[in-house]
């Protein structure tokens, strides 16, 4: 590139508009010359100025040309392709309005979907060089990471020259913190130093507070854990609290998006040294206890040396538990990224097939749109083309047009997302059941992969949908358009028809889907679990050194009308033990209850009677339910029979948790009506319940509460977690049941607004191509009612347009709905599924099935009535 | 008569041929575009016409490359016009394509002669 060339590249940057009349008065110029040299041979003026046009050829062309020449033209084509683009949205901005809002719509949907993926697929943390972080692992992929004793990390960080430094993460609790359960995680005190984030108020940790007597009695709340317990309260700070029993101090706040290196944050970090006084009746000596290593390997350490240092150093310690570092120890980057995102996404592909559907569905609106207005620009383009515009000049300039469209619907898709998000999360916190323990959602924030995700779909989307269309008006021939003639008979008849047969068919399949879940959830909350629910809880017991003192304060609680011991608790399976009555043996399931159980959850002894207090595990006495007593003693009174049972012990296998049941003789002595238990929670009742008492460790307490249950769970959390500030849940059975049909209900909702959008873009896409078709073929529908056709047989004629795409749509989606169904069934977890969702529900089918066909007639109402309305006088002089 | 109908009765230049016809017509006078045509198809006697929808391209091409400086004058119209001339470099260019075509010319004369 010379000097000169820069220049007069500058030149045409920076004064465009003098070059562009420098290049117009030159090229003006030699026609001018050209014309008067024709009249100096003796030509008339008018054929000379013709004459030299024709001989000069395409001004715009040769100018095009010119312009390629001086390097600059690419910017000055796109200045103005911009403006061009933009003005002709002016001059129909209905019609790109309506492509930005539809794709905006679709991609808003899929946006939402990446935007949780990203979070669990992707860091979205404020870890700086979040890719030196390793953590020690054996190879086997096993879920425990806690290898290392704590003297074993000391020496790790003391003798080893992997990491920069390396922290330590010992075990994740659900605590109590002044009465309500919070997750802890208990980290060594360079947790946050390693990590090199810091607080946004206040302090967290550092290695310098270990140091201390008594180590450094405070906790480190994470954002979640702010927001969710103490309302962004920034007071909070300094404050005292309970936390299982022990007043520690709320030293600091960590920034919003900090969760460590986990896939989900505690709510809170709390200093290692503390684990002990917390975890009192569970203390082990320190020796004991294992955590697991994370370190920030040292620049320059290759993975593969850290992992041979690592293993010299290992073959090093003495006295390691042998079991534990049998396996060689190796490095595992660690981004806080879900552990196996091949799981992940098989998860997220139906959900993505779900959201891409509605993309799908709006990007063929646009197709269609673009197609019906293709017809009329093909005036505009095929002028274009005679003035001499090269057809790569009008495909940039159609891609221009996409390209800002895909702009405008991406940051469309973007607020839509961010709005889908907020509300759904909203919602969805909302209605959870409240004493689940620790669901806790955060609305995932969005980054530069979620905006590049939007931008490259977003084009993606528009040069597929809108592109297409216009690079189909560029083929054409400029001099029949000249003429008048539009090439209508180019019409695209069949790509408009697929388009309309893939709407139909993803808003069918949505729709049964929706419907199949309400049908769902409807039979689910009308289903009857067999056992009291409105104003019973569960207590658990998980901290045995305080249960004389709980029990004390259960029987005296005035919030408790009556109460039962129960292991294990209503949520849990029940055992599997081993009845012999001498006939045969039978597997049985059976559960532990004391004899106030029956009454509390008012299941029916319809024969014989429950335990009396007096009978405790000792007692060889049971009760059997009524299918038992069946199965066992078919056409006898069960009462009074006697058999053995011992637990379901499999030879070479260790004993399970249910050990505590002997081996005995028994005898029955009453017959419980059968409990059907819970589906979704998977919770059937025992066949056979053996007498215990609250008294026997490991066993739950069931209690039917006076009063409002929500009133009365609040009262007894007061009331308990004063005498064990560490006690476990208190389940209203309510909320069990209402699991039944809560996880229905969201995938009702959501399926339901997937299918209405569907359902909304479908219809709109109707509407919009039988409007155009009526308007297309005014002058036949004209002569048609010259003619004498009634307003019955247009109205047929403009349906039958669109009635074969819409029943392959419909056919199709019903097939694929049926077939996704039959496939679902066919997996292992077909049973389960098939208790809970009718997946062929025919109901669910038919009524998905008109609601689309009617969805269709109602769009297609409006066009049909305009040319029912159409006067043939006049549309006959129309051209 | 079309454009069409002309543009294909003019025999087809040599490539390359036309970026040297353009400097050697420049090599005395400072000329616009018409003039070098016309001097081009006079010269020639009506044997090469050059394509104008390529000339203008060409001459900007020239003068980015720096072979060619152009200025605006009055013209013999009372117009002004974007008169061409050689700059050193072109000078030098001419001469070098000058060399290659003699060679060219020659080769292919030899060959039509004895061949």
């Amino acid at each position: 590139m010379t000097l000169r060339d820069v220049r007069l590249r500058l030149r045409a940057l920076l004064t465009p508009r003098r070059a562009e009349r420098d290049l117009h008065d030159e090229l003006a110029f030699h026609v001018d010359r050209e014309t008067k040299k024709l009249i100096d041979e003796g030509m008339a003026a008018a054929e000379a100025r013709s004459r030299a046009q024709a001989r000069f050829g395409s001004v715009p062309l040769a100018a095009d040309r010119c312009r390629d020449q001086r390097g600059t033209a690419a910017v000055d084509n796109t200045i103005r392709d911009v403006s061009y683009a933009l003005r002709a949205f002016g001059r129909a901005p209905l019609s790109a309005l309506t492509v930005v809002v539809t794709i905006a719509i679709g991609l808003g949907a899929v946006a939402v979907l990446f935007t949780f993926l990203n979070t669990f697929l992707f860091r979205v943390d404020r870890v700086p060089d979040i890719d030196a972080m390793y953590g020690v692992e054996r190879p086997r992929a096993d879920d425990d990471r806690a290898l290392l004793t704590q003297p074993q990390f000391d020496a790790l960080r003391r003798e080893t020259r992997i990491f920069t430094d390396a922290y330590a993460v010992g075990p994740h609790l659900d605590l109590r913190v002044d009465g309500e359960m919070m997750t802890g995680t208990f980290v060594s005190a360079n947790f946050f130093q390693v990590l090199g984030v810091s607080s946004v108020l206040g302090r967290a940790f550092t290695p310098a507070d270990e140091e201390r007597p008594g180590g450094f009695p405070a906790i480190v709340l994470s954002d979640k854990g702010w927001r969710r317990r103490f309302n962004r309260d920034p007071a909070v700070l300094g404050r005292r609290v309970l936390v299982a029993g022990v007043p520690l101090e709320i030293a600091g706040i960590m920034p919003a998006g900090f969760r460590g290196l986990d896939v989900s944050g505690p709510d809170f970090w709390a200093p290692l040294s503390l684990l002990p006084q917390l975890q009192a009746d569970q203390a082990r000596g320190a020796g004991d206890l294992t955590v697991e290593v994370v370190g920030r390997l040292r620049p320059g350490v290759s993975v593969e040396s850290a992992g041979a240092q690592l293993s010299a150093w290992t073959s090093t310690q003495p006295g390691r538990p042998p079991d534990r570092t049998a396996d060689r120890l190796m490095l595992v980057p660690r981004r806080g990224t879900l552990p196996h995102p091949m799981e992940a996404i098989a998860i997220f592909t139906p959900l993505f097939l779900a959201f891409g559907l509605i993309l799908l569905i709006g990007c063929a609106n646009v197709a269609n749109l673009l197609l019906a207005r293709g017809v009329a620009r093909q005036r505009e383009i095929g002028i274009r083309l005679s003035l001499g515009a090269s057809r790569r000049r009008i495909v940039r300039q159609l891609m221009t047009e996409s390209l800002l469209l895909a702009l405008a619907a991406a940051a469309g898709g973007y607020v839509v997302s961010r709005v889908a998000l907020e509300e759904s999360v909203y919602w969805a916190v909302r209605t959870m059941p409240v004493d689940l323990g620790d669901i806790n959602l955060n609305v995932p924030a969005a980054d530069w992969r979620v905006a590049l995700f939007l931008v490259a779909t977003a084009i993606a989307a528009t040069a597929f949908f809108a592109l297409m269309p216009a690079l189909q008006a560029t083929r054409i021939d400029p001099v029949r358009t000249l003429r008048g003639e539009l090439v209508r008979d180019a019409r695209p008849r069949r790509a408009r028809n697929t388009l309309i047969g893939v709407q139909v068919f993803a808003s069918a399949l949505l729709l049964i889907c929706a419907v199949i879940f309400l049908r769902s959830a409807i039979a689910s909350s009308r289903f009857d679990p067999g056992l009291r629910t409105s104003d019973t809880v569960v207590i658990q017991m998980i901290n045995e050194p305080k249960r004389a003192a709980m029990l004390q304060a259960i029987g005296r609680d005035a919030a408790i009308a009556s109460y039962a011991a129960v292991r294990p608790d209503l949520i849990g399976q029940p055992f599997v033990g081993v009845a012999d009555t001498g006939a045969g043996k039978t597997r049985v399931s059976y559960k532990f209850v004391s004899g106030q159980y029956f009454d509390v959850l008012d299941i029916p002894i319809v024969r014989g009677r429950t335990f009396a207090a007096s009978e405790d595990e000792h007692h060889p006495v049971v009760i059997v339910s009524e299918s038992v007593a069946r199965a066992l003693w078919p056409n006898r009174n069960a009462i009074g029979e006697t058999f053995r049972i011992e637990p379901d012990v499999e030879p070479g296998k260790p004993p399970a948790e249910d050990a505590m049941l002997v081996s005995r003789l028994v005898t029955v002595i009453g017959i419980a009506r059968d409990v059907r238990g819970f589906r979704y929670s998977d919770v059937k009742d025992a066949g056979i319940f053996v007498p215990t008492s609250p008294s026997v460790p490991r066993t739950s307490v069931v209690a039917r509460v006076n009063g409002s249950t929500d009133l009365a769970r609040q009262t007894l959390l007061d009331h308990l977690t004063r005498v064990d500030p560490n006690m476990g849940l208190i389940i209203m059975m309510r909320t069990v049941a209402r699991l039944e049909t809560f996880f229905l209900q969201i995938a009702f909702w959501g399926s339901l607004i997937l299918a209405g959008l569907a359902l909304l873009l479908t219809g709109s896409g109707l509407y919009g191509v039988l409007s155009y078709l009526v308007e297309q073929r005014t002058r036949e529908i004209g002569v048609r009612m010259a003619l004498g056709a009634s307003t019955r047989r247009l109205t047929l004629l403009v349906l039958s347009q669109t009635s074969r795409p819409v029943t392959w749509g419909l056919v199709a989606g019903a097939g694929l709905a049926a077939a996704l169904a039959t496939a679902l069934l066919a997996t292992p977890f077909g049973v389960f599924i098939a208790e809970i969702v009718h997946v062929t529900d025919p109901i669910a089918y038919a009524v998905s099935l008109l609601v689309v066909v009617g969805t269709c007639l109602l769009a297609a109402w409006i066009p049909v009535r305009r040319a029912a309305r159409v006067d043939p006088m006049r549309a006959l002089r129309t051209d | 008569m079309s454009t069409a109908d002309i543009m294909t009765r003019v025999p087809d230049l040599l490539p390359g041929t036309l970026d040297l016809l353009i400097l050697r017509t420049l090599r005395s006078d400072a000329l616009h575009g018409w003039a070098i045509a016309e001097r081009v198809q006079a010269i020639s006697e009506d044997v090469l016409q050059i394509n104008q929808g390529s000339l203008y391209p060409a001459l900007h091409r020239l003068e980015h490359q720096g072979w060619l400086d152009a200025e605006w004058r009055v013209s013999e119209l009372g117009r002004r016009a974007k008169y061409y001339r050689l700059t050193a470099a072109g000078r030098r260019q001419l001469a070098f394509e000058t060399r290659e075509w003699e060679r060219m010319s020659q080769a292919i004369g030899r060959v039509m002669k004895l061949a």
